[in-house]
């Protein structure tokens, strides 16, 4: 009888809803965050202390890799070898009915290889007189190599966004900032609520439960500048004297983009100074290097669009 | 285990049974502990039905809800017109909109004091809400989030030309379910609770003591004896 | 003399061994949980109090606290409990001693690295399944199995015909939180990605918690209560309305921690329903617990046991309507997300369920060292520290919540809510400090209780000599 209780209680909760669930397609924005966060952004053997290793790039290209002729500009998702595939190239299924058979069947995403490293693309196409996004793999289509794409893109047009979400998960951000709009009333301002099907494909999803800050779904929609993001994240009490989020200086490792030594101790105390009214302006914040954890996080964070 | 059903509301096994469960009850101590055999007192079975209803009445959608475009629909089909075109100022033409709706006996009247809307507001909007409607779509499904009308990311009922209603339903299979799983919860514990000896009977306590195992193999409740190793 | 037990024959440990080493363990945990909590909370009113060291950041501090409280201090407090009241209740000896030990030592070092690596920032992501899955699976075989495979032969061995209502939630809860570790960390086996992962992480959860936590919290109170008062329990068979109404009605409103998300709308409709249901166990056990105190109230006011017992009691019924009304529709909308979840997250830990294992450990050392409290005052102190701390960090989380909410509403921007909220983060962590420090006292309570208690006479009972001097 106990059984039959717990049994009966597991078959609604759980086998139930998996059927809605995993009947659900993916909309363009899943495919865009499976090929931007890769196989899982939090703990995974492949990334055991979550620093961000084994993580695809979003870059932006406005030339042909293999021409160098302009084009329109279109955004590419580049898996260096050995970068963990997501969900949806592993498994396809995870695509939902339509995305899947275009991805296999024009996409080529079965040819492409982890050890070879591939590029990716999000297109849309037709399935049986519908209209579904998939997954196209450059390599195979186009011949793009990862290498070509991310030379033609350069670094100012790479985003790290991948790494970066691992940075979040790893930072803990997703305890305070929430990456979920509520439906019923909420802040005009945070933006719309995300879709069922925007999620197939990413773990963890960090939706957060308990709200000390604003939610980021979309912030970067409201907020693209990364001057205003450094110093935030250096230090909050820079750009919002009422904030109360932690300091994420350390982020910005033991050097900055010149290879310079930061002196936090100098900097801390010359911004107690300030705070104290004893210094006109607040201390400089330094410049990151170009692959700092701090780099991959604003990369992150300017992505929610 | 033998069962009775003469008297369900009193209990379904027979009173030899009773009986000696009562007798393995008074004889026995579990660790210097005694149990009663009192009913629920009445006024805690009101409050489990009051229990029960409510919590069906407070799952309704009843508040809570973003602004949806449909509540829109009627101030964008008038604000064109020469009477409120005719009007000094914005503030006047959304007053205007305001009272002839409510006057109308619009459905949406709460709506509109809920979810107040400038005129410049409703001019961004507009666009969007006459394209939807040209699309022939079902304007309560779509909300209104700052200066653009989205399509709302209820997962509801589907409608029977296979579209999903995008609003949060007032009935659908999770409340059936719900009933279906209330009946079996009280049927299922009417029927463990009514096996036990009626709440009639209480034991007598003050002669409880540890039994021997040769005791313990003796008594039975149910029928069942238990083999102490 | 861990050591010689550990490798020793298991005749060789005396009876009751293993739950005194898992009451100092989980005391300790307590300690070093409600400290990472105060800690905590001096960050959210003052950011930069402790800053530049990268491992005091909130966001790495923030998990390590809820696990080591829930892991360490609740969890740890239950299996104690368990040790004890599983082999009174069967008028037996606890299956194997030695077994309980090295549970108990395979605990502490798996949740102490557990929460190192947590600390660390190697976590899944994932809210109440923090821990990276090779830690689950440890915890798993190493600590549950053993604990239960304990428990569930105590209860086979018994020398008593009947088994109380206690030792069913002991046995059932043990059993279901397997289920739960188990198929609430499928999404890490299996890589489950997508609102699977969402929703499995909260089925994960509110099982946990309606499984584990609220079930053996009460049965803890089915046993304290008739033994300490000397009352016979009120109703077997409202015992039975509770044990069932748990297992059907709190196994199923996993979603309505998801109520914003877009999950199906018919699985929050139903998980809704089923969450106000909640309140059917609820409404059983308080009533139970109650009315056998018939007679006997003035115990609330001089035992220490049962003032602690009753008071967890008695939260419990702001929790359960706090609990089943947050979570619908017309409520919800409103308040979720704010700082009342998380006063009301506290109610359930540190108030209805910290309060009943405090008086089981309370109770069970003095039993088990066969020794008087060293301190009835200490006692007291300890009790108004944890309830006016709590007290204070309530009060002031649901006054906060509710700032929160009305501004979510009204669409005030963020930092005004931030501001607005200032005062009541300062009480929080003051309130915290609080529970903080009396648990300090407490330790040292227990520790001199150990060495320098009053036997008991045989043949006496600790309740009844609590008074004389």
């Amino acid at each position: 009888m106990f059984g039959a209780a717990l049994s009966m209680s597991m078959f609604i909760t759980l086998v139930m809803p998996s059927f809605n669930i995993f009947s659900v397609g993916s909309t363009a924005l899943a495919l865009d965050k499976q090929l931007t966060y890769g196989f899982n952004s939090g703990w995974n053997p492949d990334d055991m202390f979550l620093s961000g290793a084994n993580k695809p790039l979003k870059v932006l290209l406005k030339q042909d890799p293999q021409t160098g002729a302009a084009t329109e500009p279109v955004h590419a998702y580049v898996f260096p070898v050995n970068a963990r595939f997501p969900s949806g190239i592993l498994h396809p299924k995870v695509l939902g009915a339509g995305s899947d058979v275009l991805s296999v069947e024009q996409g080529k995403i079965n040819e492409a290889s982890e050890a070879q490293g591939a590029v990716f693309l999000v297109r849309h196409g037709e399935h049986e007189g519908a209209s579904y996004p998939y997954i196209e793999n450059a390599t195979a289509t186009r011949g793009w190599t990862a290498d070509a794409v991310l030379h033609a893109a350069g670094d100012a047009n790479t985003s790290h966004a991948g790494a970066g979400k691992t940075i979040f998960v790893r930072e803990g951000c997703w305890w305070c900032h929430t990456l979920l709009p509520e439906q019923t009333q909420d802040f005009q301002y945070f933006g719309a609520p995300p879709y069922l099907g925007d999620f197939n494909g990413e773990s963890p999803t960090a939706f957060g439960s308990d709200r000390k800050a604003p939610d980021l779904l979309h912030v970067g929609s409201r907020n693209s500048s990364k001057e205003w993001m450094m110093m935030h994240f250096f230090n909050p009490r820079l750009v919002q004297p009422h904030s109360i989020m932690p300091r994420f200086d350390y982020l910005w490792g033991k050097t900055d983009a010149d290879g310079n030594k930061i002196d936090y101790a100098a900097w801390r105390k010359e911004f107690v100074q300030y705070r104290n009214g004893e210094r006109i302006t607040p201390p400089e914040v330094p410049n990151y290097r170009s692959d700092s954890e701090i780099r991959y996080l604003i990369d992150f964070v300017l992505n929610l669009k | 285990m033998t069962w009775r059903f003469d008297n369900p509301l009193r209990t379904l096994t027979s009173d030899e049974q009773n009986k000696t469960a009562m007798e393995v009850w008074e004889a026995e101590s579990m660790g210097g502990i005694m149990e009663n055999n009192n009913r629920l007192p009445q006024p805690v079975v009101y409050l489990l039905v009051l229990t029960i209803i409510s919590a069906y009445l407070i799952t309704f959608p009843l508040w809570g809800q973003r602004p949806t475009a449909a509540i829109y629909e009627e101030f964008v089909a008038a604000m064109d017109s020469p009477e409120v075109q005719a009007l000094p100022n914005d503030a006047a033409r959304m007053d205007y909109l305001l009272k002839q709706a409510s006057e109308s006996g619009s459905k949406y009247a709460t709506p509109h004091i809920n979810h107040p809307i400038s005129m410049d507001d409703l001019r961004t909007i507009r666009p969007q809400i006459e394209a939807l409607k040209a699309q022939g779509v079902v304007l309560d499904d779509y909300t209104v989030v700052g200066n653009k009308v989205v399509l709302a990311n209820f997962e509801g009922n589907l409608r029977a030309d296979g579209t999903q209603v995008r609003q949060q339903p007032w009935w659908d299979i999770g409340y059936t379910i719900d009933i279906f799983y209330v009946i079996y919860f009280c049927l299922a514990v009417l029927i463990v609770v009514k096996r036990l000896p009626p709440n009639s009977v209480q034991p007598r306590h003050g002669n409880e003591r540890m039994l021997s195992d040769a005791e313990i193999a003796e008594l039975s409740v149910h029928g069942q004896k238990r083999r102490v190793a | 003399m861990l050591m010689k037990y550990l490798f020793g024959k298991n005749e060789d440990i005396p009876p009751g061994t293993a739950s005194i080493f898992f009451s100092f363990s989980a005391i300790v945990w307590f300690i070093i949980g409600t400290g990472l909590g105060s800690f905590n909370a001096a960050k959210l009113a003052y950011p930069d109090w402790v800053t530049g060291f990268e491992f005091f950041a909130f966001g790495k501090m923030r998990q390590v606290h809820v696990m080591a409280v829930i892991f360490g201090w609740i969890s740890m407090a239950f299996a104690a409990a368990m040790m004890y009241i599983t082999p009174a209740l069967g008028n037996t000896k606890l299956w194997s001693e030695k077994l309980g030990l090295w549970s108990c030592m395979n605990w502490n070092i798996g949740l102490a690295v557990g929460l190192f690596t947590l600390w660390m920032g190697m976590t899944s992501g994932r809210e109440y399944s923090d821990f990276i899955y090779p830690i689950d699976l440890i915890l798993l075989f190493a600590v549950l199995i053993p604990v239960s495979l304990n428990v569930w032969m105590t209860i086979a061995k018994r020398r008593t015909q009947g088994i109380y209502t206690t030792n069913w939630f002991f046995a059932a809860s043990l059993f279901m939180l397997m289920i739960v570790l188990l198929v609430g960390n499928l999404p890490e086996y299996f890589h489950l990605t997508g609102l699977t992962e969402a929703y499995l992480t909260w089925w994960n959860a509110h099982n946990i918690l309606g499984l584990w936590i609220t079930p053996v919290a009460a049965a803890i109170a089915y046993y304290t209560i008739p033994k300490i008062t000397g009352n016979p329990l009120y109703s077997h068979r409202i015992g039975h309305l509770h044990f069932w109404s748990i297992v059907i009605f709190y196994s199923t409103p996993a979603a309505h921690h998801l109520m914003s998300a877009p999950l199906p709308e018919w699985l929050k409709s139903f998980a809704s329903v089923e969450g106000v249901l909640i309140l059917v166990p609820a409404i059983a056990f308080v009533s139970n617990i109650l009315l056998t105190l018939q007679g006997k109230w003035n115990m609330f006011v001089e035992n220490i046991e049962v003032r602690f017992t009753v008071t967890g009691v008695l939260l419990a019924i702001p929790l359960n309507m706090q609990g089943g009304f947050q979570q619908t529709r017309s409520i919800n909308w409103y308040i979720h997300g704010t700082g009342w979840i998380v006063a009301h997250a506290h109610l359930a830990l540190l108030g209805f369920s910290t309060f009943i294992e405090v008086a089981a450990v309370y109770y069970g050392l003095q039993v088990l060292m066969k020794r008087k409290l060293y301190s009835l005052a200490l006692a007291n102190f300890h009790f108004w520290m944890l309830l006016i701390g709590f007290s204070i960090y309530w009060i002031a989380m649901t006054i906060a919540g509710l700032i929160q909410g009305a501004g979510k509403i009204y669409e005030v921007p963020y930092i005004d809510i931030v501001i607005a909220e200032h005062p009541y983060m300062i009480a929080r962590w003051f309130g915290g400090t609080l529970v903080f420090l009396g648990n300090c006292v407490w330790l040292y309570n227990m520790w001199m209780t150990a060495r320098e208690g009053t036997p008991v006479p045989a043949g006496r009972m600790v309740h009844e000599l609590a008074y004389e001097r």
